[in-house]
């Protein structure tokens, strides 16, 4: 499988993030967690990519997905 | 030759993994479909009303369950979202997004419900950006600030108190003359009143949500509120109840009531046979994980009685 960039925004909190970041460990893709609570930085790093502030909000190679949605994470990971 | 199942579970929560985990004991070749695992109960980290559990949160009481019913080597899961459902002789035929098509005995409803949205001006146009429909995942971002829950139900209650750990100041935002949780979150509403950290705004519905094009930052009332019917609010959370996946089910001749929850008996048998259901998207008064959970069981009996006098 080709190497992927990506950054999961989430917090400890979030259910649909927890479930994002279960499917990606489930089919072994690498990813970095940036939490947005933690981190105000992080924050306004999620609103500048994803205009808006709800979590998870996931960017694989800069593409930019809005909550859990399992299609388009597999589009862009090429996983079929 | 095509497989076919004694019971297809469409719906992955815990009403349709307690179902299979029955399915399973009852030596019954079960097939779960499932668009997302885990469902509603994933949206709260608080359960304390699950017998033998003094307190977990959904996603783990989700997990354990679709754990347990995986330990069956009967029950098999599909991770996919189910398009149409047709009877052809006494086989039921069950098609996914992709086309793929499964056949059953028997089916099992456990579909629960969608969200509930507000339809009002605004609400889109800003999801996401001061309206929002899950406390536990956008709760974060209103450190300080002053938001509003709109709903009056326990879950409503329950995102109003666990909203108060980031926001200053929750308001309450209810049609009704009285919120009605249960009498333990009722007791944390009330205490965080108390604490100045919550009011609740009776007899008044969200008519408008307005911003300045990035973010929320009024709602209009229908009725004015200490002289104005301009809300003041960084955010908004929308828990104003659910509407039950029963399209599918609909489309067999199944029974709905006026609100579409499919209509079941004791033993959550619907009025076509071979076709049962349970959880959030039946008939009754009460639903909760443990209520869901139990009339899936009911189901998946109900289904091996029907099953076995087949075969007779
Ligand atoms: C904020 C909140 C707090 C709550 N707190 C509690 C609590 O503390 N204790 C408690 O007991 N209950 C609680 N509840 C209620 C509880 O979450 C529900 O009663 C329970 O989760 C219902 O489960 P279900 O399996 O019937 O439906 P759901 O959880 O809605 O599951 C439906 C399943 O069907 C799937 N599905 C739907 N349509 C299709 C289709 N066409 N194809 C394939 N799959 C499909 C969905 O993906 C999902 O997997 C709470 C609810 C909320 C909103």
């Amino acid at each position: 499988m080709a190497e992927h960039t990506v950054i999961v925004y989430s917090t400890d909190w979030c259910p649909w993030c927890t479930k994002a970041k279960d499917w990606l460990t489930k089919n072994n893709v690498k990813f970095e967690v940036h939490d947005p609570e933690k981190n105000p930085q992080y924050g306004e790093e999620l609103a500048t990519k994803s205009k808006q502030t709800g979590i998870p909000v996931i960017d694989i190679d800069g593409h930019i997905i809005i909550g859990y949605d399992e299609a388009s994470m597999k589009k862009y990971l090429e996983i079929k | 030759m095509t497989e076919i199942f004694d019971t297809i579970i469409i719906g992955g929560g815990v009403t349709g993994f307690s179902a299979a985990m029955y399915a399973g004991r009852l030596k019954l070749n079960t097939l779960v479909i499932s668009a997302i695992r885990g469902g509603t109960i994933i949206l709260t980290n608080d359960i304390a009303n699950w017998p033998g559990i003094k307190q977990t949160d959904g996603i783990t009481l989700a997990k354990q369950i679709e754990e347990h019913a995986l330990e069956y080597p009967e029950v098999k899961v599909k991770d996919a979202k189910v398009v149409k459902v047709v009877k052809t002789k006494e086989i039921y035929e069950v098609q996914i997004e992709d086309g793929e098509k499964f056949q059953s005995k028997t089916i099992i409803f456990a579909t629960g419900t969608e969200w509930k949205k507000l339809n009002v001006p605004g609400e889109k146009e800003y999801t996401g950006n001061g309206v929002h429909y899950c406390a536990l995942c956008d709760g974060y971002a209103y450190k300080g600030k002053t938001i509003a829950v709109i709903g009056g139900a326990d879950s409503a209650a329950k995102e109003a108190v666990l909203l108060t750990q980031w926001a200053s100041k929750v308001y309450i935002i209810y049609r009704g003359t009285k919120i009605r949780p249960e009498p333990v979150n009722m007791t944390r509403v009330e205490n965080k009143i108390k604490e100045g950290k919550m009011e609740i705004v009776h007899n008044t519905n969200v008519v408008e949500i307005k911003g300045d094009g990035k973010r929320v930052t009024h709602a209009m009332l229908d009725k004015p509120y200490k002289g104005s019917k301009e809300f003041k609010i960084d955010g908004l959370f929308v828990e104003i109840g659910h509407i039950p996946q029963s399209q599918l089910a609909i489309s067999l001749g199944v029974n709905v009531n006026k609100k579409g929850d499919i209509i079941i008996d004791r033993g959550a048998t619907t009025n076509v046979p071979g076709i049962y259901a349970a959880g959030d998207v039946v008939d009754t008064k009460f639903k909760q994980a443990i209520t869901g959970s139990a009339e899936g069981v009911l189901a998946a009996y109900s289904v091996y009685e029907y099953v076995r006098n087949e075969k007779l």
